[in-house]
This record gives C-alpha cells, structure tokens and sequence, in this order.
C-alpha cells in the first residue's frame, strides 16, 4: 500500500460505517445505490490489499552479547 | 645449604597466592548448598557453600543477586577463589543461580511473592494490544524452532508488518541480561514498535530459568510498549510472562494473538456486503408494500365515493319518480287543459281518457 492511501484498518473501518448505516434509520433506497457501490469497491481494494501484504523482516545489527 | 625458598612478609604471600589463583582459576563454577545466608546493610552478601564433606565462605555484591535465594537450596556460583588479607579463603561470587527443579521452584516462589507484593503484576496494568500492528520488535534466538513456528505463522496469517528481530541467547548465564539490553534498546528506540514479542520454545526448568531473572522481569514490567509474551508450552509460566501485558501459552499462540488470519478478514468483508445487500432487499419490500398500501387505499376511496353516487342517483330518481304527474292519474285525478272561462272548450285527461267539454259556468274559491 502506498504512503498517503488508506490502510486496511481504515478501509474495514469505513466497510463498518457503511453496513452501519444500510441497517440504520437514515437508509434510503435513493442513497443505497452509491453507498452499495462504495461498499463494493471498498471489499474488492481490501481483497486485493489482503493478497498484497508482506512483512518486511530486519535482524538488527546490535550485538546484545556486549 | 643455601635456602633456596624465597622468603615472603604475609602480605607478599597473599599476594602471591592470590596472583596464582588469578592466573589458575580466573573463573570457576562451584555447586553447593547455601547456608548461613546474610545481607549486610542491604549491600554486602554473605553465605557459605557446602556439601557433604566441605564448605567455603562466599562473598558477593546484592546488586548481583538476580534471584532470590535463602539457607538450604542448591545453587551454581560463578565466582573467583580469593585469599583475604586476613587468610581468610573465600569464593567471590559474580553470579548465581538456583540449580536443580526444587531450588529453581523455590526461588521462583519467593520472587514471584516479592514482585507480585509490589504490583508488578497487577491487572490494572496490562495493555491491550493493536488489532493489527504495523511494527512490531520480536526478541528471540533467531536459532531457535520457537521463532521459526512464530514467525511461519504470521507469515501465513498476516503480513505488511516491520518486524525488527533482536537476536539473543534465550537460555543460559548470558540470556538474561542480552534480553534486558534487547529490551532497553527497543524502549530507546525513536520510532517505536507497537508491540515487543518475546519468545522461545519448550525447555526444563532450568532452560527457562532466565525468564525469571529479577532484573529482566522488572525490564519487562517497566517496558514503554506492551510486551507479548510466547515462552515455552502451556503450563510453563514464568515471571517475565506474569510481568507481560499479554501471555500467550506458547510462540505459535503468541502470532495468533497477535496477527488477525487474512481469511477471518476476507469472511467479515463478505459478511458485511451479505448484510448490505439484505438491508436493501428489506428496503425495496418496504416501499413496495408502501407502494400497495397506498394503491389500495386510493382505491377505496374511489370505490367509496362511486357508491355515494349511485346512491345519491337512485335517490334522485325516487324523488323524480315521485313528482311524475303519470303518478297523480293512477290516483285518480286528471289533468285539465284550456281556459277557465264560460263557453271555452277544455280538454281532460284521466289515466286511461282523454275528453272534451265545454265551460259552463266559473267561480274563483
């Protein structure tokens, strides 16, 4: 993922607040057509950030016998 | 004959001995059990070591004492031999440690009840960890098969993480203070992790002895980032993990509890659009029985006000009905036409005949 682009945490956060709002009182089926889009993409980017990830593993150099 | 010895003040013996037993014996490792065990204004230790046949005094500073220990128990010392100025043969000890399991679950009872006294492990101050860390430091023997488990699962699990490794003995005289500098140097750090993961695999007691070194426990407890720890099988607990913000039973439980599994994330994502999509199948069946209420209710009340027509209709047509003059003639009267004057013809109608007739005579009632 690149600097400045949304984490996964994010990402599943803004997921939540979408599901969120489709099952609270303020639904509407006017509105539900963009934000069902957005919820979409927003599964398919963490989908593929899923695949994505890496660790980056560094053995530190110190020598802690000293 | 000449005296071929050299002749030495008692200063000049010590000396020398001294430098022979320096040179002899730099460092030895003696085993015995610890008697007449003192500390002199909180500073000075004093005991004796001995075992069935001997015994040698011992002296030792108490910033050295890494773990308790008290008359009857079976240690190992590190120390050098020494003559004392007053010919006084005694052991100074650099290190010591219990030896053997009833020593080693001694000692461990008495410092555990020492530290736990203090509140070093208290609930209160355990921190929870971040669901998914982005940086993390593991301190490990890079070696050993405890941080190759550890690290193959979160690998598998999880990844987009900075692991930092600080590789150290984990068992042995050295592994307890390698770990304190691993630990100070991670606390020091400018970017700091956000998790430290301590962790190594199954071993005896005496293996796992250094995880309850006094000095590292308390390295641990005061650690700027929470520490997670992953030390041996399921019943091994020691005081480095009582002292952790998290234990896990073992290095394999430690990256489960640490990492979220890519696919428990994968299942919450379609689970989400899951529920998504029945929220607007509910909403769409809301708005079409909305939709039906209102159609009905329209026709009702066209089907209402048609029956107030017809109603309003027939009774028009009965009020009609009743103002027909057809109806007056069925009753008998007839319907009389032409002027009222003497001489004029007139017609008159019945219901059944029509005549005429001629006016004889008028008068006004």
């Amino acid at each position: 993922m690149s600097k400045g682009s949304k984490t996964i945490t994010e990402k599943l956060a803004e997921l939540g607040e979408l599901t969120a709002w489709f099952e609270s009182d303020e639904f509407t089926l006017e509105a539900a057509l963009d934000k069902f889009a957005e919820a979409e993409k927003l599964a398919k980017e963490i989908d593929d950030n899923l695949a994505e990830l890496k660790n980056k593993i560094t053995v530190l150099k110190t020598d802690f016998s000293k | 004959m000449a005296n071929e010895l050299p002749l030495l003040s008692v200063s000049q013996f010590t000396a020398l001995i001294n430098q022979t037993l320096e040179y002899a014996y730099p460092a030895v490792e003696v085993e015995g059990e610890v008697a007449s065990f003192k500390v002199n204004q909180g500073k000075f230790v004093f005991f004796d070591l001995k075992d069935a046949e001997s015994s040698v005094g011992c002296f030792m500073m108490v910033f050295n004492l890494r773990q308790p220990i008290e008359d009857g128990m079976k240690v190992i010392v590190r120390a050098r031999p020494k003559l004392t100025p007053w010919g006084k043969f005694s052991l100074t000890v650099e290190q010591i440690r219990p030896s053997g399991e009833g020593s080693l679950k001694k000692s461990y009872e008495l410092l555990k009840a020492k530290l736990e006294n203090e509140g070093l492990f208290a609930l209160e101050r355990k921190r929870s960890l971040p669901r998914m860390p982005e940086h993390i430091a593991v301190i490990s023997s890079t070696q050993a098969a405890g941080y190759g488990d550890f690290m193959k699962i979160i690998d598998a699990r999880w990844g987009g993480m900075k692991v930092d490794v600080a590789h150290v003995q984990v068992q042995g005289e050295a592994a307890s203070d390698q770990m304190i500098r691993a630990l100070e140097y991670v606390n020091q750090q400018q970017e700091l992790p956000e998790v430290i993961v301590m962790i190594r695999g199954g071993g005896s007691a005496d293996d796992l002895s250094a995880f309850n070194d006094e000095l590292l426990v308390r390295t641990v407890a005061a650690s700027r980032v929470p520490v997670l720890t992953g030390i041996g099988h399921e019943v091994d607990v020691s005081l480095v993990d009582l002292a952790a913000d998290v234990r896990a039973s073992t290095p394999s439980n430690a990256a489960e509890l640490l990492v979220p599994d890519r696919s428990d994330i994968r299942r919450y994502v379609q689970q989400s659009l899951r529920q998504i999509l029945a929220a607007t199948d509910t909403g769409i069946d809301q708005v079409r029985r909305d939709n039906s209420l209102l159609l009905q209710r329209a026709f009702e009340r066209v089907e209402d006000a048609h029956e107030l027509y017809v109603r309003e209709l027939a009774s028009r047509q009965s009020l009609l009905a009743a103002y027909n003059p057809r109806r007056a003639l069925e009753r008998g009267y007839a319907i009389v036409r032409g002027e009222a004057k003497v001489g004029a013809v007139i017609g008159i109608e019945t219901s059944d005949t029509l005549m005429q007739a001629e006016v004889t005579d008028v008068k006004r009632k």
